[in-house]
């Protein structure tokens, strides 16, 4: 393997290729950080929850009984702590110093990061199962007078009920399973080093 | 600000290195041409941080390792991947296709190694020894030659197995 690896090293050696103008792009213009966009991604989501947090704000004295006013509490909860806590998650991502450190501590300190967010993403999960239920209340109330516990459904509106119950079960299990397979991996990583 | 012919210089000179962890880091030609742009944006943002203090190819290991640790996926690609499918990049006259294979089968040997394995393969590989692969990544020299040992076992079964 050593061999192999010191003819690659020879052959790539003679194969240079960078210019300096290459060079200076790279580290220039043509840089995309990678967590930025994925900050922009989620920094858009946030403001949609906020968006929607302020127009139940808004709305709120229309939530006239103490469960849909529970429900509303709950839901503006997690509009607009969970965004908040998902970004600052991401910040201690891209914000890991790596330029002073060794490589078993920016292992460990990623792992954790990682962890965090990972953690925090598959708790988002589990929330949005009893947010849906209710954010159906707050807004049948808020948009049509209607109270979403109490009122009489014909077999379409409780067919689609099901439907959403359905969807909502699908997506946490196979998040949920996929989450857990990469915060378990991060685990490991951390159990080996520490 | 870094000075920029003595940084266009280092890199000219290290470029081989940067390839060869970029390689070994990701499982398509774009990432690997995203980690490598990475490495170098690290290493410019780095550069003037760099007091001498240890070897400069030292410096830069420990660098380019931890950009590679800590690079983000944002999700895998799809459809438009593109494989190594060469590790030496050009066809020159000396081109051999039985030593492309041979590298191929090297590197997939060692993708299979877990991040920190992987690390301390490819600083193994370039010839460092224990002391200088403890001070690239933190560990003690002599937990260094354990893993290492290890390593070399887990890749002597794999090989095995074939």
């Amino acid at each position: 393997m050593k061999a192999l690896w010191s003819e690659m090293s020879h052959q790539l050696e003679q194969q240079k290729k960078l210019t300096n103008e290459i060079i200076m792009n790279m580290t220039q213009e043509r840089y995309t950080n990678k967590f930025k966009t994925l900050s922009n991604y989620e920094s858009i989501g946030a403001v949609i929850c906020f968006g929607i947090g302020v127009h139940i704000l808004t709305n709120f004295g229309k939530l006239d009984t103490w469960y849909l006013q529970a429900c509303g509490v709950f839901t503006l909860g997690v509009l607009f702590i969970l965004p908040i806590l998902v970004l600052n998650s991401l910040k201690r991502i891209r914000n890991l110093n790596i330029t002073n450190t060794n490589y078993k501590e920016t292992l460990l300190n990623y792992s954790k990061a990682k962890q965090n967010l990972l953690k925090l993403q598959q708790f988002g999960i589990f929330l949005s199962f009893i947010l849906m239920f209710a954010v159906s209340g707050v807004f049948a109330k808020i948009w049509s007078n209607k109270d979403f516990f109490t009122v009489e459904r014909n077999f379409w509106a409780n067919l689609s009920i099901l439907f959403a119950i359905f969807f909502v079960v699908v997506c946490s299990y196979w998040g949920y399973r996929t989450y857990n397979r990469v915060v378990r991996s991060a685990e490991n990583v951390l159990k080996e080093l520490e | 600000m870094p000075n920029k012919e003595e940084f266009v210089r280092i890199i000219k000179q290290h470029e081989g290195v940067i390839f060869k962890i970029t390689t070994m880091y990701t499982d398509n030609r774009d990432d690997q041409k995203d980690l490598y742009q990475d490495v170098v944006y690290q290493l410019w943002k780095s550069f003037d941080s760099f007091r001498a203090q240890s070897k400069f190819s030292t410096w830069m290991y420990r660098i380019s390792l931890n950009t590679a640790l800590t690079r983000l996926k944002k999700s895998k690609r799809m459809g438009n991947t593109v494989s190594i499918d060469k590790v030496i990049l050009e066809q020159t006259e000396n081109y051999n296709p039985e030593f492309e294979d041979k590298l191929k089968q090297m590197y997939a040997h060692i993708k299979q190694l877990n991040v920190l394995e992987k690390g301390l393969m490819l600083l193994l590989l370039e010839g460092k020894k224990y002391e200088e692969i403890a001070e690239i990544t933190g560990l003690t020299p002599s937990n260094v030659g354990t893993r290492i040992s290890r390593i070399k076992q887990k890749l002597k079964q794999q090989i095995v197995k074939e």
